[in-house]
């Protein structure tokens, strides 16, 4: 048995066991408008109403900014010593949208794709996902249903889907179905059609709508690399990067060290960069590859809707989560700018 | 599986060390660098490393001596940021971080049997070096080499010794050109790489051509050999450069439309970079 039945006070009981013996992160409230997932205290609700996507997508929790990739010590004889980055316990995220699920599943194929990662695999390893459905649009930007994502469960471990006063909880790995026994939740006997009762429950259309399908955006971007709507979006972009950052599918970094103040020993570090920004490509002597706001922005949508869909086959990069445009200064919003392209591409 | 494989399997961002055994000068901002290895690289031509100096960062650096199973590698470093400078201050004995080999160099296959024209701007030199060396170090299986090596000016010419026992050589032409001669000493050919192309006698079908320079070479190279020569491009290799900061495919700073140079390049064929608009731009 797969299935349980938990209920509000039964799931938080649960969650203040777990987080006694490790480091139980969910998503907080920040300010008066934005949520964050964070360490949560004992007490805090662990799916408050009107949560938004969080600025920061949870899935970046496996590879943070400012990771060290290894430490390094000069000996006396002016030789390099390796030290070795220590194991990090166990940690439960809790509370992650389907959008964010399946970021969560696409990284995990971008960081096992030869040569693998290992300092994502050892973050992931150690991270037991708890989803949550999601009934209703989180807000206006959202477009999950026209990517795809709304319908995620991969990448999950335990996926709670609302249900009369409760959750109903499904066990999706053998790490969920150890959880699940550990938590002592009742079996629940009716599952498929309470998921059935709760995903009927959702308003029509859910979320904003893409001008094609998902399918055919590679081809369609494909015949646009020059349209003039590239240009028209990128005269309003500061090219700050900021639609990277919280973007759950940028993974791109820099690379640096960090010298202690001994002059002996040091880290290595990565910290996130984003391809918006001007000097992205450019090289030693000078030479940017990339030069031009506008070839920059479609580099960055061809990544989210051609590239890395082509070469993973794991459906739309862009999950649909509205981050960018969300957080965008000027309002550059991923979904208008491909809808752009796609009506000056089929004339009506 | 040799240890740096083991090594390269475990943790792909861990360097191993590498110890300065010579070091000299080349140019102003050239320096050659060999360095002894805890592992042998099993480098090919056109391959590159990832360089450490540990506590300033990491640069990639294009492998200059041709294939061989030791462990020891040749280098030359321009001076061009903070890691390249602190580099050139590094005298021998210091200890640097290595990794790699990374991306697909030069497939030798392709060139055997084939007459080569190798062109060769500036700093491209570097890498070809390994390619040239590779072919010289098996006579008789390849044609006929040609060599164009240009630099901006006499100064920044690099391994002209090596050019000179090289033009020794039966079945191998060595062009040498500058940009411009500055008023310095010099006694080969004044103008751009492109310029001695129309005058070559190639055998179009049986010539291999191998490309490496500063992006703005590749287009006008590639322009005066369709003009005047009609080697397809299926027989046409070009070395790109791109900003690598992983070497893995990770990072994203390398990436030609969907290609990361660092790892499906940093050599491709020509007739596969078309559909690619960002490759040669």
């Amino acid at each position: 048995m797969s299935s349980f039945l938990a209920s509000r006070s039964q799931l938080r009981s649960w969650t203040r066991a777990v987080a006694g013996r490790c480091e139980l992160i969910g998503p907080r409230r920040e300010g008066l408008s934005n949520w964050n997932y964070g360490p949560l205290a004992d007490g805090e609700e662990l799916l408050p109403e009107g949560y938004r996507p969080s600025v920061v997508p949870p899935g970046r929790l496996m590879a943070p900014d400012q990771e060290v990739l290894f430490e390094f010590r000069r000996d006396a004889e002016g030789g390099i010593e390796f030290v070795p980055a220590a194991a990090k316990g166990e940690r439960i995220l809790f509370g992650v949208r389907p959008c964010d699920l399946r970021a969560i599943a696409q990284m995990d194929a971008v960081h096992a794709e030869p040569p693998a990662d290992p300092h994502y695999a050892a973050n992931r390893a150690r991270t037991r996902v708890i989803g949550v459905d999601c009934l209703r649009p989180c807000d206006e930007r959202a477009f999950c249903a026209a990517t795809g994502s709304l319908q995620q469960r991969e990448g999950a471990d335990l996926f709670l889907t609302p249900s009369d006063d409760g959750y109903l909880v499904e066990a999706l790995t053998e790490a969920g179905r150890t959880l699940a026994a550990e938590a002592g939740w009742p079996a629940c006997p009716d599952a498929a059609a309470r998921r059935e009762r709760a995903e009927a429950s959702r308003p029509q259309p859910f979320g904003r709508a893409l001008g094609a399908a998902p399918e055919a955006l590679p081809e369609i971007l494909r015949r646009s690399y020059d349209s003039p709507v590239w240009a028209e979006y990128a005269e309003r972009c500061f090219s700050c990067g900021t639609c990277n950052l919280v973007c759950p599918t940028c993974y791109c970094f820099e690379v640096c060290d960090e010298l202690a103040l001994d002059g002996r020993s040091g880290a290595r570090l990565r910290t996130w960069d984003g391809c918006m920004v001007p000097d992205f490509a450019v090289v030693a002597g000078g030479h940017n590859f990339r030069p031009g706001c506008a070839e920059r922005q479609r580099h960055r949508v061809k990544r989210k809707f051609e590239y890395l869909t082509e070469r993973h086959g794991l459906g739309s990069f862009c999950v649909g989560c509205g981050r960018c445009g969300r957080q965008c200064t000027t309002g550059i919003d991923i979904l208008d700018m491909v809808n752009a392209i796609v009506a000056a591409e089929v004339p009506a | 599986m040799s240890g740096a494989a083991a090594r390269l399997e475990r943790d792909p961002y861990l360097p191993q060390r590498g110890r300065i055994v010579e070091k000299s000068a080349l140019t102003a901002r050239e320096t050659y660098f060999r360095l002894e290895l805890e592992h042998p690289l099993g480098h090919g031509p056109g391959q590159f490393v990832m360089v450490t100096v540990f506590g300033v960062g990491e640069s990639a650096i294009s492998i200059t001596c041709g294939p061989h199973g030791e462990a020891w590698i040749e280098l030359v470093v321009r001076r061009a940021g903070s890691v390249t400078g602190v580099l050139h201050g590094l005298e021998v004995g210091a200890i640097v971080g290595v990794r790699g080999p990374f991306g697909h160099g030069f497939d030798l296959e392709e060139f055997r049997g084939r007459d080569l024209l190798l062109v060769a701007g500036g700093l491209g030199l570097v890498p070809m070096r390994s390619l040239i060396l590779s072919v010289m170090a098996e006579p008789g299986h390849f044609g006929r080499m040609t060599l164009i090596a240009g630099a901006r000016t006499p100064a920044e010419t690099l391994f002209r010794d090596e050019l000179e026992a090289w033009r020794e050589r039966a079945d191998t032409q060595i062009i040498e050109t500058v940009d411009r001669t500055e008023h310095q000493p010099w006694d080969g050919r004044v103008g751009l790489v492109t310029e001695p192309i129309p005058r070559l006698e190639l055998d179009a079908a049986k010539t291999r051509v191998a490309l490496i320079g500063p992006p703005v070479m590749y287009k006008f190279v590639l322009l005066e050999l369709a003009t005047h020569h009609a080697i397809p491009a299926e027989s046409i290799f070009v070395d790109l450069e791109r900003r690598m900061r992983c070497g893995i495919g990770k990072c994203g700073h390398c990436q030609i439309n969907q290609l990361y140079c660092c790892r499906d390049g940093p050599v491709f064929r020509y007739a596969e970079l078309t559909r690619y608009p960002e490759a040669l731009r």
